[in-house]
């Protein structure tokens, strides 16, 4: 006799379904964004399943695929469009108070600030210390600047990185360099991931420093509105942190990171792009 | 803050992603000049919300945010064409099984085999909703989070839509493979008797 669950279904209609919902967590665990035990029973499920395993590959060799689909440009003509159109429209009016569209800051910094609104709760006063919160968690070095994936993913493998990668194998010729340095010598060159997408690490000597470039995606490079913000107004975006400095410059379709010890990374005027 | 440094702000801010939106926005159309539209839309209108940008997350979402809406609202304007568009009607699963293309090696001899254009007809062939998902996830690399927001989805559902609109997209592929394989060999033995005469 065949077992039934709850609802009157057989064990073989259970796995049916079973296997349909697991379906919809392929793309899941080939992009790396199911939760650990999601993937867990995913995993148990393939080693049992030729059409899942089959589907999964597939689905790996599409979405690579896919990642080599080049961008396209827009024409010059249509760029000059663009900005003739933004400097003939008016600036954007000040809005009336209304609920936003779009998350604002004070739900980011405070999730539970949105529940201040359940109307008259607190009064004026509490309106006051609300908003002495806010200013003070919105004044600089009061909050706790976020990390950043992809700057501590270059620092992280520039101190853990094995002596047997800088073995001259393989290195790629310098004209692949993202950016050549006066005075450095090409030792190494490998394919990494940065922010959990691929990128090109080149090892450089300079004097008795170790300088690493790497050529990150341009959606990795601009993630972070405080990278995005620094290389709009200044054209670069550095920090430091554990004695090694990260400079990052933008780059055609791309982004370049370069991480050494502090104070060896050059200025980025010495870069040649 | 004053006009000139607002708008500065503005044109910092979004040049970056011109022309990945105009890509995404080119990549629905057959239209080149529809997608200029579009991106020019989509743009002006960021510019009259660019107060509501408050969050500065993701002003890349941001944009494909107001895009998707500016191409809805184009979609819901030209009801017509929509009626006329092609239905693609595939039940791909039953293929995807029996085609001997699908099985994992032949299948990835296909997708290298293709072109980005070729890629780019059988993805501008899915129906909007798969269309959209598997873009902005495979070609422009948004994470779950971001295709939630910009589609205003559930994670769950980009999911499942992500892997229906890869096994359609499969299925299309390997349609378009073969019949460019069967072609291929169909043109094949003319040219060798065309030779054959020349020599004679």
């Amino acid at each position: 006799m065949t077992p039934h669950d709850t609802n009157g279904n057989t064990t073989p209609e259970r796995l049916s379904e079973l296997h349909l919902q697991l379906q919809d967590w392929l793309p899941g665990y080939v992009d790396g964004e199911l939760e650990p035990r999601q993937a867990d029973i995913l995993e148990a499920h393939l080693a049992g399943c030729d059409t899942c395993r089959a589907e999964l590959a597939r689905q790996r060799s599409l979405s690579m695929r896919l990642q080599q689909v080049a961008a396209l440009r827009m024409s010059a003509q249509l760029h000059r469009r663009l900005d003739t159109m933004i400097e003939d429209t008016p600036p954007p009016l000040a809005q009336p108070a209304r609920k936003p569209r779009w998350p604002v800051t004070l739900s980011r910094f405070m999730p539970q600030a949105r529940h201040f609104s359940v109307g008259g709760i607190i009064g004026t006063t509490g309106w006051a210390l609300a908003l002495c919160l806010i200013v003070f968690m919105l004044l600089p070095g009061t909050g706790t600047p976020k990390p950043i994936p992809m700057m501590g993913d270059v620092m992280q493998e520039y101190q853990s990185l094995p002596s047997e990668r800088l073995t001259p194998q393989n290195v790629r010729p310098e004209s692949d360099l993202p950016a050549r340095l006066a005075g450095c010598k090409l030792v190494a060159s490998w394919k990494t991931r940065v922010g959990g997408e691929p990128a090109e690490a080149f090892a450089l000597q300079r004097g008795e420093h170790l300088i690493i470039e790497y050529r990150i995606t341009e959606n990795v490079f601009y993630r972070n509105p405080d990278v995005r913000q620094a290389i709009a107004d200044f054209g670069d975006y550095r920090i430091r942190e554990n004695a090694l400095e990260v400079l990052a410059l933008p780059l055609k379709g791309a982004g370049l990171l370069v991480v050494g010890p502090a104070d060896a990374v050059p200025h980025r005027r010495e870069f040649i792009l | 803050m004053d006009h000139a440094r607002q708008k500065q702000q503005f044109q910092s801010l979004t040049r970056p992603w011109r022309d990945r939106l105009f890509s995404v926005a080119r990549r629905q159309t057959r239209s080149l000049e529809i997608a200029e539209d579009w991106t020019q839309e989509t743009l002006l209108r960021a510019w009259r919300d660019f107060d509501q940008l408050t969050e500065t997350v993701a002003v890349y979402a941001w944009l494909l945010r107001i895009l998707n809406r500016v191409v809805a609202d184009d979609h819901r304007r030209n009801a017509r064409r929509q009626r006329l568009a092609p239905m693609l009607m595939i039940s791909d699963d039953n293929l995807l099984q029996d085609h001997p293309c699908a099985a994992p090696g032949p299948f990835e001899q296909i997708m290298q085999n293709q072109s980005d254009e070729q890629v780019i007809a059988a993805i501008q062939a899915l129906p909007d909703t798969f269309r959209q998902v598997v873009m902005l996830r495979d070609i422009e690399g948004l994470s779950y989070q971001e295709l939630g927001l910009v589609l205003n989805l559930p994670s769950g559902t980009v999911m499942s839509r992500l892997s229906r609109g890869r096994r359609l997209l499969a299925g299309l592929l390997i349609k378009a493979g073969a019949t460019r394989a069967r072609d291929k060999s169909a043109i094949r033995p003319l040219k060798i008797r065309e030779s054959a005469n020349d020599t004679a």
